[in-house]
């Protein structure tokens, strides 16, 4: 009941992780960290996202190499050679439509049946792929973190609903911290979107706490929930174990 | 379960910052003065609260968004007006704010916390003159200049606070003395939501009584802000009454914005009040429309497109009280065709004939004023004026069809 964290992905049935000598794009990880007031409003802050902004960079940049991958990361839409900040804008527009298209669909419970049984079946098509044709990447990654750290008093709020089960006036699940990441792998020589991940973090008691980004262990942990455990699709799964 | 809910939590904060700071349609307490409305920001000004700096933080993405955004207009004069305009009535800020111009055919503009608008195409088409919209701009402004957003922004974080202790203290303190207190959190929870919408309506009313005082100080006439919202007033009267419906007149307890009656009457007051008696104070028409000069044909064929005959049809009417000519005549026409109602057809073929009298009609008055004659069997007039009209528009996508009319 305390805390929480779930996460699940999808990869096309064809996909194998990226493995050996691989070029990485990663669209600047879009990280928004804020508190949460004791209202339950969500306060951004700007000295909070910079902070876990740059423990996630770092913890995916070593990651990354662990794997053999080379990864550069783009902050801003002009910091491409060879392609102008209009056509990021695009694929990043693109993948933003296509990823709330993936969460409705694979997430949410609106199941397609012309999808069922496929895998992860999107694309990001003909854009992705002059992008990665201009860049001369692999991959391209694109990453969103949001997390929620409960203020003080949101803490004190959650203290007095659990005191007040004592009293007959139970508000145990008050909500506290959230934190919730997702990623998208898209493979720039097809422009498939080859894998997907979301991995959602909650507590329902404000005062728990279970990785904070603005540490660099927090973020490393963030890092590893999303994209440590990528499995290959259906087909190659299979492939695997019939040998 | 919760990942549109918490994406939409973001947009809301963006969206909600938008909407509090953006000037459309709305009870207004007791009238703001003017003469209290000074600037709380000077010039260069950057946030120095953490509160205040994280809603600047997630205002850049916004910003890289908008600027990069393929609905904006690209017309560098265009833009370039704009960008003097609000330098001119922006108060200290004035050199530092940024000015968009989105293609989007309704009476809008919006501020963004950290200083940045957005001006959509429908209020060019709207404004009769410079004063007009510079009031419009000027009212933006003076939400930054009043620091409405973070001040709106805490307004919400303490009374929603307050309410969530409240709730909880409520519930567990009626619980303890074994009393019910839901009614009285209900109560609450409807003070609290009414006293947001009171202080979001206050600030529109301090940004009215701060952009007047800007355009006084700049040399436009006053009184144009609140005609402004006559003619908006006119408008949605208009467009309701073609729909057989009432008017929505904005004016209840739930309203963001005051209700554009009671924010004509107190911008009337205000520029009674700022208004230095022997100073002379222009509007800036012909400015204005050298201004917009070719995009106003652009703005009036997205207006007449929107389906909604009775407001097109009283802001043509309403640009026309400084004059016809044969842009507004043709658009008239256009009103009209489009509306296709019983005799309509007769009301069309009337301003195309009129729009052509004026040296300026456009190119299409020319083809529908052919078409028009045609039908009337008058195929020797039709053939001047669709010969005409290829003088005009020699590579026109229909030139081979309007030959073949000709015979």
């Amino acid at each position: 009941m305390s805390a929480c964290v779930q996460t699940r992905q999808f990869a096309d049935v064809q996909f194998t992780p990226p493995q050996g000598d691989y070029k990485l794009l990663v669209l600047r990880p879009d990280v928004t960290v804020g508190s949460l007031t004791t209202g339950g409003m969500v306060e951004p802050r700007a000295d909070w996202t910079d902070q876990a902004r740059s423990n996630i960079v770092a913890a995916l940049r070593a990651q990354q190499a662990s794997r053999g991958g080379r990864v550069q990361f783009i902050e801003r839409r002009t910091e491409l050679p060879g392609v102008t900040a209009d056509e990021i804008a695009d694929v990043e527009r693109l993948n933003y439509a296509v990823a709330e298209s993936i969460v409705i669909h694979k997430y949410l419970g609106d199941y397609l049946p012309t999808k069922r049984g496929k895998g992860l079946d999107w694309t990001l098509g003909e854009d992705a792929v002059r992008l990665g044709q201009k860049s001369g990447y692999d991959y391209a990654l694109f990453m969103h973190a949001e997390d929620q750290v409960a203020s003080t008093g949101r803490i004190v709020l959650g203290v007095i609903g659990l005191a007040g089960c004592f009293v007959g006036f139970c508000a145990p699940n008050v909500g506290g911290a959230t934190q919730l990441d997702y990623a998208s792998l898209v493979d720039l020589k097809t422009g498939e979107v080859v894998w997907f991940n979301v991995v959602q973090a909650g507590s329902q008691v404000p005062g728990i706490k279970f990785g904070d980004l603005r540490t660099p262990q927090g973020a490393e942990q963030m890092v590893e929930r999303l994209l440590g455990r990528m499995k290959p699709g259906a087909a190659v799964r299979r492939a695997q174990e019939a040998r | 379960m919760c990942i549109r809910c918490d994406l939409s939590r973001r947009s809301l904060l963006i969206g909600g910052a938008a909407a509090a700071a953006s000037l459309s349609t709305g009870v207004a307490e007791a009238r703001i003065r003017p003469q209290d409305m000074v600037p709380l920001v000077g010039p260069g000004f950057k946030p120095t609260d953490k509160d205040e700096q994280g809603l600047w933080k997630e205002m850049e993405r916004a910003e890289e968004e908008i600027a990069g955004s393929n609905l904006l207009v690209r017309d560098a004069a265009l833009t370039n007006y704009l960008k003097n305009l609000i330098g001119k009535v922006g108060g200290p800020a004035a050199q530092d704010f940024r000015i968009y111009l989105a293609r989007i055919p309704e009476f809008n503009a919006m501020m963004f916390p950290s200083g940045f608008a957005v001006v959509f195409t429908g209020l060019l088409l709207r404004m009769r003159n410079e004063a007009q919209l510079a009031g419009v701009i000027a009212h933006e402004s003076g939400h930054f200049l009043r620091r409405h957003m973070i001040r709106s922004w805490r307004d919400m974080r303490r009374k929603t606070d307050i309410f969530a202790i409240g709730t909880m203290l409520a519930g567990v303190g009626g619980a303890a003395g074994g009393v019910y207190m839901g009614d009285y959190v209900r109560l609450a929870e409807l003070g609290t939501l009414l006293s947001l919408f009171r202080y979001s309506r206050e600030m529109e009313g301090e940004a009215d009584a701060m952009g007047a005082r800007l355009i006084e100080q700049a040399g436009y006439q006053p009184i144009e802000m609140s005609n402004i919202w006559r003619q908006l007033i006119g408008e949605q009267q208009a467009s309701a009454a073609y729909r057989r419906k009432r008017r929505d007149r904005g004016y209840d307890l739930f309203a963001t914005h005051p209700a554009p009656e009671d924010r004509m009457a107190d911008l009337k007051a205000d520029a009674l009040e700022v208004t230095v008696p022997g100073k002379a104070y222009e509007t800036g028409r012909e400015r204005y429309l050298s201004a917009i000069g070719d995009y106003r044909q652009t703005l009036l064929d997205e207006q007449v497109k929107l389906n909604d005959p009775g407001a097109s049809e009283y802001l043509i009417q309403t640009l026309a009280l400084d004059g016809w000519n044969g842009l507004l005549r043709f658009y008239e026409g256009e009103v009209w065709r489009l509306r296709n109602r019983h005799g309509d057809d007769v009301r069309a073929a009337q301003s195309y004939a009129a729009a052509v009298v004026y040296p300026d009609a456009p190119a299409d008055a020319w083809r529908w004023h052919g078409i028009s004659l045609m039908k009337a069997g008058r195929a020797g007039e039709a053939k001047a004026a669709f010969a005409r009209y290829l003088t005009m528009k020699p590579n026109a996508p229909d030139a081979a069809w309007v030959r073949q009319m000709m015979g």
